[in-house]
């Protein structure tokens, strides 16, 4: 739906990232839309998002508010 | 009994302890998570119907999250905090809510676009804003509309995870690794990345410590030519705080907080007749 703000496991603030980071992973996409482990790796690191219970936060967020918005 | 701080900054704490029992790390641990106080939203009132904006155009309210959602997110939001602020039951207004022990605060946003957290406006404490401004609460459609008025409070991270200022706090017991530079040949790389965690080096031996943090150290344990010592005397603690208070005031505040509950625990002691 819309990213949660806190990490469930540990309330770590993470909403504020999750927008950075799918800025930064979009800039670094290929051609076929994939995208590199090793800079998603990295892209989680600079964000200071160390925690494998936060990292899970923002790499299993499907975003869908947009597609529920037209309904409400 | 010893305290150090290796690391500091306004989020950010990492400290030594000396001479002290697990009992009472696990202690400072748990007053760390659950028992700083913290201001956080509590009471949220939601507009319910048409808001007009002063041309004249009809907005609605009905939003993509439900009023519980929006109000739960809201909660979730850090805000700066003035440890001097009351609990509300403890507060000489006796509950009703006044400045001394509630902010308020106010969001007024037409659609189209997002609400974030910046657009939490503070109506009579003008320092306790988010301290963190990029946090989304609900996005709105062209023709939607989010009034709102919320009250925030004092509260312990104990009761709800709204209250809770640090997170990631853990402790680990000093460890020394020391490598047989015979046997183990990769120590040339490490020292070169991690030249503070080498505590003592002569022609056959190097030592490490992974109290920095440093993880590749940590997972030399176990290697050929490696031997790890522990010293359980010594204590290293590390949290981050969401912003709302700085890393020092929260140990601080904790440091003061463990013996004040005990003594409750002394002085609700009576002796039988």
């Amino acid at each position: 739906m819309i990213i949660p703000v806190r990490c469930f496991s540990c309330g770590k603030v993470i909403a504020s990232d999750y927008r950075k980071f799918v800025a930064k992973i979009g800039e670094s996409k290929t051609a076929d839309g994939k995208v590199d482990q090793k800079i998603v790796e990295k892209t989680l690191d600079e964000l200071g998002i160390k925690r494998y219970c936060c990292r899970r936060m923002i790499l299993s967020q499907a975003d869908l508010i947009d597609e529920i918005i037209p309904f409400s | 009994m010893a305290m150090k701080i290796l690391e500091s900054s306004p989020r950010f704490a990492r400290f030594e302890i000396t001479d002290i029992t697990t009992s009472e790390a696990n202690a400072l641990r748990r007053t760390l998570i659950g028992d700083i106080p913290k201001l956080a939203i509590d009471k949220v009132s939601i507009h319910h119907g048409q808001i007009r904006d002063k041309d004249g155009n009809v907005f609605g309210s009905s939003l993509a999250l439900f009023d519980e959602m929006i109000a739960q997110r809201l909660a979730m939001v850090p805000l700066v905090t003035d440890l001097k602020m009351n609990f509300r039951d403890e507060c000489t207004c006796e509950g009703k809510g006044c400045t001394l022990c509630t902010v308020t605060y106010s969001i007024n946003k037409l659609g189209p676009g997002t609400v974030m957290s910046s657009d939490l406006q503070p109506l009579n404490n003008p320092s306790a804003v988010p301290s963190d401004l990029d946090i989304p609460i609900v996005k709105l459609r062209k023709d939607q509309a989010l009034l709102v008025t919320a009250d925030a409070m004092m509260g312990r991270g104990s009761l709800h995870s709204k209250w809770q200022v640090s997170s990631g706090v853990s402790y680990k017991v000093h460890r020394e690794f020391t490598f047989q530079k015979s046997a183990f040949h990769r120590w040339t790389s490490l020292k070169e990345k991690y030249p503070n965690a080498v505590l003592t080096e002569n022609k056959e031996r190097i030592t490490f410590t992974d109290d920095n943090g440093d993880g590749e150290i940590t997972s030399m344990s176990g290697e050929k030519g490696v031997e790890v010592t522990e010293d359980q005397n010594r204590y290293v603690f590390k949290f981050e705080t969401d912003g709302s208070l700085p890393a020092i005031e929260v140990l601080d505040y904790s440091l003061k907080r463990i013996p004040q509950r005990l003594n409750t625990l002394l002085d609700s002691l009576v002796t039988p007749d």
